[in-house]
């Protein structure tokens, strides 16, 4: 529960094209952080594009079809109701795209919100915000998951709430550290003798330069929700059937491995790969912007 | 069950995959169909594609792997959480069911009734004793009965029982004796009888029988922890001959793919109650040490309609839900043809009383069925669990099959622990299952007549209910028989329950398992062993 | 020193504390009455009665709070509606298999990643860096449930080596369960393995870079003796706190495990209970997962202290 030194106490003067222009600067520096996004972008690509790419329904039962090997109608063969491999993974990413993404952009507004808040009134409010937050943090994730999915029945806009619920807390106490880090509260004190707005220094000082450790802290918390979104699937808490997902595949498939082992090897595949490619770009851009990630673990 | 496919009723609607294994298990698939070292005696008696047969070795542990009922299971026969594969082992019936659906001796010898079908005579076996060394006797006969009909004991079998006896038509002119004289004539009571809720326990042990399992059966219980494991070992002085097994050891495990997983690794020898999809089948099939043994037709599958939850209420709706979907598809897709159809009869077809009416699929009917009722464009939710791997693919095949007459199911999955307890007779649509076994006078009581704790779609006819009660009274058999059937008719027509095919079980078992054999409710524990 | 631990201390309970007043009021706020819940919908209103009687449900929260909170301070938990028993009864033996299986897996995975951490810091973006590195990417990427029934497939079934579900019960001793801890032990260590190594690895790459290994380097000490003695005390200290955070991590991580080997330990009561609507049972799971997690953290915060002086204030000059 140590709070993070921030490497770049930068001026708060940075304009946003600034930014931008720098942004790209390093991305090209950075190999990693291109190798990361261009994976996370070649999953958006395949999941939107999907009806094009393939022109299988990945819902429909074809029984004589069922339990098929590769070929050349079923590169990756078949499943034990006769649906295309292939196709389900292809439109595998629909889901855990759309739902990760919903579930870590509500988590990382709510966070962001709630941190710069938290830091720019400090006092009263700030600890025992932080002390609320550090109860939650202790009850662990996954149990608050199931409970809440439990009561109001799985169904993708559950699962979003229920995963903003647990990581909110996270991204507050990254976000405080940020923004602490580059307004510290004198500074911010001062601003308001200088007659500013709380709401105007959190929108002209604090956010735009604190949007690198948000960027950051979204690739890597979306990694950890794609996860987690997978592990409900497969313990029958996430994706009705017959919603091509990835994590249901692997759970719908795992016996028959031995026999047919793509229908459980290109879900974990495609699942694996949207992760190392978050993964690589929380860890390139991080580099590259010198973001401390020392809380990352939590 | 011999099944006889398409004898009667010709039509290709009986599709059966023979190459049921594929091309990865031929060898074993060889093994299956021509069983091991099988005598021909005992080729004419067991189960086409059954488990292999031969002399097994003298004593031996067969383990079980089993889903766990509950925390509150428990070994008393007459309960609902009755711990199912342990009675078979620990108790005896009066009377038993053959393979052929006929009532046959367990511990009674034999029995008669008079001519109004009111009192029945029961002569039972002698020299039998309990576990604990007393002697069987008529007390103990009467003493279970009574016991099931206490409306204290909520006992399942007392819905079926309670309408034509009360406790006290039970009597015990002598010790090898038992005479009852029920309320109502009913020419199928010993028939009902042989429901696993009726093994019978030693009188007065009705507090302890729960965590005793004292019975007569071939085995005695040595320990058993609700939802967890247990053992019974051989009762070395079984009236029917000491079994061939030394003891066996049950273990609950709730995945079914935890169950599977332990069949292959070796750990146990027997997945009970499980029905392994096609898939599995096949994988445990091309294993090394498991094999699959197929019990025909042991279980039909039905996605009920709850006729008390809208939109069911409404007959047309429910009949425009049967005559949407297509009982083939289903079949081909969630059994991969290891079945046969079941046109919304649960009466296992080519059994005594089954008749063959059916509905004609039309789904351009069930559209307009549902546009009269209001309900066009019907939007339902279908419950599936991995209680069963069939449940899912059955329901999405269905699912595919309605949507030609504008039916939207949207099939949602629930958890399989709480399966029967929160979504069976909670939900107004869902997927399970029934074993077939039962006679069909205990069938239709139970399952469709009004108020029956297992009437699962809440239906109720007073028709029906009245065409029973004649049947069950009528003396002259082939009259019973048109009685029972003109019942059935009423189910295909009116009642609740789809069911679109009846499926054999597809069960793992170490290849190191002999004998085994299981139809309905009965599991032969004699004679079942290990091979030398 | 001393004041600082009683402040941590004080500020632990308190987290622990504040977190069972939060789980008991979710609990309360969910819809639907508990006691029909557990009856259910076809109960006599005499039988709900009943059990919310018998549950206490007819007394205000805050009552029932703080007598619950009284009673688990002392390790009761009051009853399992569903089986009628103590929760502690079921409780205690779930857990002690579980921090067999996280103990074991703090164990592999701390060795493991010191070691590997050590070598990719030392071997700095040279190939076993890179291996290491890449290894570690797909440890992180690979979802832990993919990576048990792997290691099923591979060790229990197509090499039989080690069971593939446990037949034991919850109660079963030690000695019985220990074949049953391997594979949900490598399940976990892997994916917990890669997070600590990046940590290790980043440590001993400043250590190395300062400039007292430069003085120790000229004095002519040799590259382990310096790593050992030096390197890896200030190297863990960073270290601590990513252990930390992954025991917390553990507990979430373990019920999806332990559900492909059907280990009877915490992870699987909880499913189970939460399937039944278990509350009680889950009360205790969230306050006792709580209180693992801030001690935990307390043990990194004081172990930070202890290994770094300059960490510690006040009372540090009385030693």
């Amino acid at each position: 529960m140590s709070e993070p030194n921030h490497g770049t106490p930068s001026t708060p003067s940075r304009t946003a094209a600034h930014t931008v222009s720098r942004t790209v600067r390093t991305l090209r520096r950075s190999r990693t952080a291109c190798v990361g996004l261009g994976l996370v972008a070649l999953h958006l690509a395949v999941a939107v594009l999907a009806p094009l790419l393939t022109s299988a329904s990945p819902t429909a039962n074809v029984p004589d079809e069922a339990l098929l090997g590769p070929s050349g109608d079923h590169w990756l063969g078949t499943d034990a109701l006769g649906r295309d491999v292939l196709t389900r993974v292809v439109y595998g990413g629909q889901y855990a795209l759309t739902v990760s993404f919903a579930a870590t952009t509500c988590a990382i507004a709510l966070g962001t919100v709630l941190g710069c808040a938290t830091a720019l009134k400090g006092g009263r409010l700030d600890g025992l915000l932080m002390r609320v937050l550090d109860a939650v943090l202790a009850i662990p994730p996954i149990l608050a998951l199931l409970v809440v999915v439990t009561v109001l029945g799985a169904g993708p806009a559950v699962i979003v709430l229920a995963v903003t619920l647990v990581y909110t807390p996270q991204v507050v106490r990254v976000v405080r550290a940020a923004a602490l880090g580059v307004a510290p509260l004198d500074y911010v004190t001062a601003a308001r003798a200088r007659g500013e707005r709380t709401l105007s220094i959190l929108l002209r000082e604090v956010l735009p330069n604190i949007v690198h450790v948000v960027a950051v802290e979204f690739a890597m918390r979306a990694s950890w929700v794609v996860l987690l979104i997978s592990s409900l699937s497969f313990l029958g808490f996430g994706a009705d059937p017959p919603t091509p997902d990835w994590g249901l595949m692997i759970s719908e498939n795992r016996t028959a491995m031995v026999v047919l082992p793509w229908a459980t090897l290109a879900p974990i595949i495609a699942l694996a790969t949207l992760v190392v490619g978050l993964n690589l770009s929380a860890d390139g851009l991080s580099r590259a912007w010198s973001v401390d990630r020392t809380e990352e673990a939590s | 069950m011999p099944r006889s496919p398409g004898s009667e009723r010709g039509v290709p609607r009986i599709r059966r995959r023979t190459a049921l294994l594929g091309g990865a298990a031929a060898v074993s698939a060889a093994t299956l169909a021509t069983g091991c070292s099988r005598t021909g005696a005992e080729a004419a008696s067991s189960v086409p594609e059954g488990a292999a047969t031969g002399t097994p070795a003298d004593g031996g542990v067969l383990r079980i792997a089993r889903p766990p009922a509950s925390q509150a299971e428990t070994l008393d026969p007459a309960d609902s959480l009755s711990a199912y594969e342990y009675l078979g082992a620990l108790y005896n019936r009066l009377v038993r069911m053959d393979e052929n659906g006929e009532t046959v001796p367990d511990l009674a010898t034999d029995w008669e009734s008079d001519d109004e079908g009111t009192k029945w005579t029961f002569r039972l076996r002698e020299g039998v004793d309990f576990h604990d060394g007393t002697r069987f006797t008529s007390a103990d006969a009467a003493y279970t009965l009574r016991r099931i009909l206490d409306p204290d004991l909520a006992s399942p079998q007392a819905t079926v029982l309670t309408p034509l006896l009360s406790p006290e038509g039970v009597h015990t002119p002598e010790p090898g004796v038992l005479r009852v004289e029920l309320d109502t004539p009913n020419f199928e009571f010993p028939a009902l009888l042989t429901n696993y809720h009726c093994y019978v326990v030693p009188e007065g042990s009705g507090g302890s029988i729960g965590e005793s399992g004292i019975g007569t059966g071939p085995f005695r219980l040595e320990n058993f922890s609700p939802g967890g494991r247990g053992r019974v070992v051989a009762d070395e002085g079984h009236w029917e001959g000491r079994p061939v097994l030394d003891a066996i050891e049950m273990f609950a495990m709730t995945d079914i793919q935890a169950r599977t997983n332990a069949l292959l690794a070796g750990q146990v020898d027997l997945l009970s109650q499980t029905n392994l999809d096609f898939a599995t089948a096949r994988v445990v099939a091309a294993s090394d040490n498991a094999t699959i043994a197929r019990s025909v037709n042991a279980q039909w599958y039905v996605l009920p309609m709850l006729t008390t939850a809208e939109p069911f209420t409404d007959a047309r709706v429910r009949r425009a839900m049967k005559t949407a979907y297509d009982p083939v598809h289903l079949l081909d897709v969630a059994l991969q043809g290891t079945g046969v159809v079941g046109e919304d009869n649960p009466v296992p077809p080519e059994t005594p009383y089954w008749t063959d009416h059916s509905l004609e699929r039309d789904p351009e009917r069930a559209r307009a069925l549902l546009s009269e009722a209001g309900h066009e464009g019907l939007q339902v939710d279908l419950y599936t669990s991995t209680y069963d791997p069939v449940f899912t693919p059955m329901a999405l095949a269905y699912r595919d099959s309605v949507a030609e007459a504008g039916i939207d199911v949207r099939v949602r999955n629930a958890s399989a622990d709480s399966y029967y307890t929160q979504i069976w007779m909670q939900r107004p649509l869902m997927a399970t299952y029934w074993y077939t076994g039962r006679p069909a006078d205990q069938l239709l009581n139970q399952i469709f007549r009004s108020g029956s704790s297992y009437n699962e779609t809440a239906w109720s006819d007073p028709d029906f209910d009245d065409l029973l009660d004649s049947a069950r009274s009528t003396a002259d058999g082939d009259r019973r028989r048109r009685l029972y059937q003109d019942a059935q008719r009423l189910v295909v027509e009116e009642a609740g329950a789809m069911t679109p095919m009846f499926a054999d079980r597809l069960v793992g078992l170490s290849r190191e398992v002999l004998n085994y054999h299981e139809s309905g409710f009965e599991f032969d524990y004699l004679n079942i062993g290990l091979r030398p | 020193m001393l004041l600082y631990t009683c402040r941590r201390l004080l500020s632990a309970v308190l987290t622990v504390v504040l977190s069972a007043v939060l789980v008991f009021a979710a609990v309360q706020l969910l819809p639907g009455d508990v006691a029909t819940q557990v009856l259910g919908q076809d109960a006599t209103p005499e039988a709900v009665a009943a059990l919310r009687d018998q549950m206490d449900l007819n007394r205000p929260a805050a009552v029932r709070f703080l007598d619950w909170i009284a009673g688990a301070a002392r390790g009761d938990f009051g009853l399992s509606p569903v089986s009628g028993e103590p929760v502690a009864h079921t409780l205690w033996p779930h857990l002690r298999n579980t921090v067999l299986i996280a103990v074991s897996t703090i164990v592999v995975a701390v060795t493991a990643s010191v070691v590997l951490g050590v070598l990719a810091g030392l071997y700095r973006d040279r190939w076993p860096d890179a291996l290491i590195s890449t290894l570690t990417l797909i440890g992180m990427s690979v979802p832990e449930f993919v990576m048990a029934t792997l290691l099923v497939l591979l060790l229990s079934i197509t090499v039989p080596v080690l069971p593939a579900v446990v037949l034991d019960e919850a109660t079963a001793p030690v000695a019985d369960l220990l074949p049953a801890v391997v594979l949900p032990t490598i399940a976990l260590s892997v994916v917990m393995t890669a997070y600590i190594v990046r940590m290790t690895r980043t440590s001993i790459i400043d250590v190395m870079a300062g400039e007292f290994v430069t003085t120790a380097r000229l004095k002519g000490i040799s590259t382990v003796r310096l790593v050992v003695r030096h390197a890896l005390p200030s190297a863990l200290l960073p270290t601590l706190n990513v252990i930390a955070m992954n025991v917390a991590w553990l507990v979430g991580g373990v019920a999806v495990v332990e559900n492909v080997f059907n280990y009877p330990g915490i992870g699987q009561l909880m499913l189970e209970s939460v399937h039944n609507r278990d509350l009680p049972v889950l009360q205790a799971i969230a306050v006792i997962s709580a209180l693992v997690y801030v001690l935990c953290n307390l043990a990194a915060d004081l172990g930070a202290m202890a290994l770094n002086p300059r960490l510690r204030t006040g009372g540090g000059s009385k030693r």
